[in-house]
């Protein structure tokens, strides 16, 4: 079973685990709510069929979890000890907002994202440039790849005994790569019409399920809890 | 009843800041439907011509120019360059970098939806286009994982989605294997057929003859010769040759050479001094483990990218690997130089063994890609880098032999393929390396280039380094190539001698 | 071609220019795993390191408003995966002051590249304003829960609301060092290849 959400409800979905990690759950309730927050992208990941994924954040999650709560709660003293707890809290403030943004970047096609900004009326000069980010990490990962190879055939991996090296000659190479890339690329863009004076249009459909709708009102709902917590009570 | 559908008209142009005229008094009328192969070596001119149809000169490459050109009755000058989107499609040469999405599909509807059709009518050409060029297999892939004549296919597609009624193609063969290469030639005859008029620059001529109504040879910017397309077929090898142009057939035995035939049982020549390849091994799944990693070895049989029991490369020879795309060549380059870690493998030469990292140092791969290993900002110290003791003088030699003394202050990347090529080599000649590996030296070489490497690889033969070179080139092997190793999925089925006695007989 | 407003190939370099910026930043960012005191060196590594493509790109810019999207789009991309969007007015608000400065030397003046790039390397900050606006409620918690007043102090001395000015000032400092660094390298390497 897949649900298939509407990139909008994603990022909505964002917007409301990035504002709730921003404020600290104080009773047992709150920490329920916030649990259950994380729990929704896990299953989420689930029925996508990112089992690995899912299993790695919960485990981590939870052994965070347990180890904030249970360890380290009473006499933790010395260097280890704080150190543990730095990482743990640290993944438990933070991580919400971690395995959500996975979630949405792993299961969101760039088309259907740059659809979604259409829809929201950000302006084509934005949609563009971004989907041009997206389509580059990849490009950026490639080059970089053979680079490290290249590096590593010179023995040059630690900068050939020059400091500045270690970032200059796995810069300066990637650099070239991709700005010869990108001249050939907006080439071969504009010859396909990108730049015209017409609104763009887009195969993508986008429509809100039920499933969609839940979630919104769900997230709402946590968020309201949180605010009303935080600043009303 | 012919009629014209574009024209070039007495154009010279010239890039900025460029010495000299890329185009020298060019004219050129088009008929509807017709399909005009441009040839001549790099430089002449022939990707200016493509860049006048499209209009990226003068709209996106700057210069001065004069004459005009017209496309369809539009002036190119006073058109804007979407405006042409819906009459002229470019294939470009590097399918690496002509993709604008991140997945097939999304590429494919990439034009359409910038010149703002309607989303129905973009799926009905897309699942048109899709059924005629038989994309159903690499829709909804991602790019990034697609071979690189597959992307070519379907930078071909999204261009074919705008339904131009004017194909140009950039040397779209330079990276392409042969299978992808009579892909390609089908996507052409099937636009021809659909009377398209089609545009080809391209170095590989013999794909194209029975394709080519017009062929015009172009030398310094100038149109210097045209054929009709049979008068072109006819042309003799010595006659191609005196143009400086690779030959408009290749002969069988190479054809044969180089798809995929049945396997030969491999069968070892012994060398009185080889370098001997031992138990490498290797997949890209890693074998699942628990403390320590496992070793690969043979008795993972078919779960093995790379498999090679026990091989000998003749000293001081130059050897082609060959065979199709994505069957193990580059794995087993990457492999003997010492890339993967994780492969298994000793390198047995002067009765040394060289394990694992000391492949690094025994080997040296130049790059199909030399831009990627290039690190400083001149030549002469890209060859230092390499040395452990700084050697001036020595590194003076090796630039010397290569006809790069001259350019020793130069920038590295200021220089041209070919000159960054050698650099790459003499690099590897300071290192001390003595295995040369080499991926696809010649791949959108023309003549000439090609030839130059050829000449290159055998110098370094005959200093004593041995050179292994990975290609789909067959006018290269013919020209350089002491020995042909096949490998097809990982193995090594066939290794066989190439002296110049088999060269004459063939032919 | 000298319109004014930004064209296909304009945005398609500032979409090029972000992804490595982003990869600069996302590197440093792991490197930030191993102790959060090496968070606050964020200030001194992403301005230094990011330089090199952030001179090749100021070398493109011809026009008014490229650096302005780039800090949207990196806001947009900070919001995506997850930290946050309290930062966004500051991205936004350095990307565009940076903008204006670089035009008003119309995008040539050396001095003014230095500083427009100082200020837009303000937006480094934005990475710290979780941490920051957490930080106080997240103190008292911790210290709430038993943990010692050492290790919270440990934890945030580096980062509090009180040295974010700091960092702001070293962001702006670096920022102008690192333009120097960076466009010394652009000399060396793209000006001698005839690139730029």
């Amino acid at each position: 079973m897949s649900v298939k959400l509407d990139p909008r409800t994603k990022l909505y979905m964002i917007f409301v685990v990035s504002a709730v990690v921003m404020m600290s759950a104080t009773t047992p309730f709150l920490w329920a709510v916030r649990i259950t927050m994380t729990m929704i992208p896990i299953l989420l990941l689930i029925m996508e069929k990112h089992y690995a994924a899912a299993f790695r954040f919960l485990i981590l999650y939870a052994a965070a979890l347990i180890v904030t709560f249970r360890f380290l709660s009473e006499s933790s003293k010395g260097f280890l000890a704080a150190f543990l707890v730095g990482y743990c809290s640290i993944i438990v403030q933070f991580m919400p907002a971690m395995i959500t943004a996975w979630y949405v970047v792993r299961t969101t096609k760039i088309g259907e994202f740059v659809c979604a900004m259409q829809k929201m009326h950000i302006p084509d000069g934005i949609t563009i440039s971004l989907a041009v980010v997206m389509r580059f990490f990849p490009t950026i990962k490639e080059e970089y790849t053979s680079i490290r190879d290249a590096m590593k055939m010179r023995g040059i991996m630690l900068g050939g005994g020059n400091a500045a090296g270690i970032i200059e000659y796995r810069m300066i190479p990637l650099l070239f790569s991709c700005v010869n890339i990108g001249d050939e690329l907006s080439a071969a863009a504009v010859t396909r019409g990108l730049g015209g004076k017409v609104k763009r249009t887009s195969v993508q459909e986008l429509k809100m399920s039920v499933a969609d709708y839940l979630l919104m009102l769900l997230f709402t709902a946590a968020l309201g809890v949180f605010v009303v917590f935080k600043y009303i009570k | 009843m012919m009629q014209t559908i574009a024209q070039i008209n007495n154009v010279t142009h010239r890039y900025k800041g460029a010495a000299e005229n890329s185009l020298d008094g060019v004219s050129l009328t088009i008929q509807k439907g017709e399909t005009i192969l441009l040839c001549g070596a790099s430089g002449s001119g022939k990707t200016s011509v493509i860049r006048l149809l499209n209009g990226l000169i003068p709209h996106y490459y700057h210069g001065d120019m004069t004459g005009d050109v017209t496309v369809k009755g539009l002036d190119i000058a006073k058109t804007q360059l979407y405006e042409l989107a819906g009459i002229v499609g470019t294939v470009f040469q590097n399918p690496r970098s002509q993709f604008f999405s991140v997945d097939t599909d999304g590429e494919i509807v990439f034009g359409p939806e910038n010149i703002g059709l309607a989303p129905d009518e973009i799926k009905a050409r897309k699942e048109a286009i899709a059924k005629q060029m038989n994309l159903d297999k690499l829709l909804g892939r991602s790019l990034f994982a697609l071979s690189g004549g597959e992307k070519q296919r379907i930078a071909c597609a999204s261009v074919a989605a705008l339904l131009p009624e004017i194909i140009l193609l950039d040397e779209p063969s330079s990276n392409l294997d042969m299978q992808a290469i009579s892909m390609l030639h089908d996507i052409i005859r099937g636009w021809k057929k659909q009377g398209k008029t089609i545009i080809i620059s391209e170095h590989r001529l013999w794909y194209l003859k029975d394709i080519a109504d017009r062929v015009i040879y172009m030398d310094k910017g100038r149109i210097a010769r045209e054929w009709r397309g049979k008068e072109f077929a006819e042309l003799s090898e010595v006659e191609t040759r005196q143009l400086g142009l690779r030959p408009t057939s290749i002969n069988e035995h190479y054809l044969a050479l180089l798809s995929d035939k049945d396997d030969v049982k491999f069968k070892q020549e012994q060398f009185f001094d080889g370098i001997m390849l031992k138990d490498f091994y290797f997949s890209y799944h890693h074998k699942p483990y628990l403390l320590r990693r496992k070793q690969f070895s043979v008795a993972d049989g078919d779960a093995l990218s790379l498999c090679i029991p026990e091989l000998i490369l003749p000293k001081g020879k130059v050897t082609a690997v060959i065979g199709s795309n994505g069957t193990g060549k580059s794995t087993f380059l990457r492999c003997i130089c010492g890339l993967e870690k994780d492969c298994t493998g000793v390198i047995v030469a002067n009765g040394k063994e060289y394990k694992k990292r000391q492949r690094i140092g025994f080997s040296y791969m130049v790059m199909q890609d030399v831009n990627h290993q290039l690190f400083t900002d001149s030549v002469e110290k890209e060859v230092l880098l390499s040395m452990k003791e700084k050697d001036v003088n020595r590194c003076h030699e090796i630039l010397d032999t290569l006809g790069l003394l001259g350019y020793k202050d130069t920038h590295p990347m200021a220089l041209s393929g070919g000159q960054k090529q050698r650099v790459a080599i003499a690099s590897a000649i300071a290192a001390g390396a003595e295995l040369l590996l080499f991926d696809e030296p010649t791949s959108g070489l023309d003549y000439a280039h090609m030839k130059k490497v050829g000449e290159l690889l055998r110098q370094l033969a005959e200093a004593g380094s041995t050179v292994l070179v990975s290609t789909h080139d067959p006018e290269f092997i013919e020209q350089c190539c002491d020995h042909t190793l096949r490998i097809k999925n990982g193995r090594a089925v066939s290794f066989e001698a190439w002296n110049d006695q088999d060269r004459n007989s063939i032919r | 071609m000298n319109e004014k407003k930004l064209q296909a190939k304009d945005f398609i370099t500032i979409g090029i220019f972000t992804a490595l910026l982003f990869v600069v930043e996302f590197a440093c960012g792991m490197l930030g795993f191993i102790h959060p005191y090496i968070v606050a060196s964020y200030v001194v590594m992403i301005p230094i390191v990011g330089s090199i493509p952030m001179m090749l790109f100021y070398t493109k810019i011809e026009k008014f408003g490229m650096l302005s999207i780039m800090s949207v789009l990196l806001a947009i991309i900070m919001f995506v995966t997850g930290m946050g969007y309290l930062g966004a007015p500051l991205i936004i608000a350095s990307g565009v002051i940076a903008d204006l400065i670089a035009r008003s030397g119309e995008y040539k003046s050396f001095k003014k590249t230095v500083i427009s790039y100082g200020v837009f390397c303000l937006w480094i900050c934005a990475n710290y304003f979780p941490v920051v606006i957490t930080a106080d409620s997240y103190r008292k918690n911790l210290i709430d829960g038993g943990y010692t007043a050492e290790y919270c102090d440990n934890l945030f001395r580096a980062i509090n609301s009180k040295t974010i000015a700091v960092l702001l000032v070293l962001c702006f400092v670096f920022g102008c060092v690192g333009a120097l660094i960076g466009k010394a390298i652009v000399r060396k390497h793209f000006e001698k290849a005839g690139i730029v």
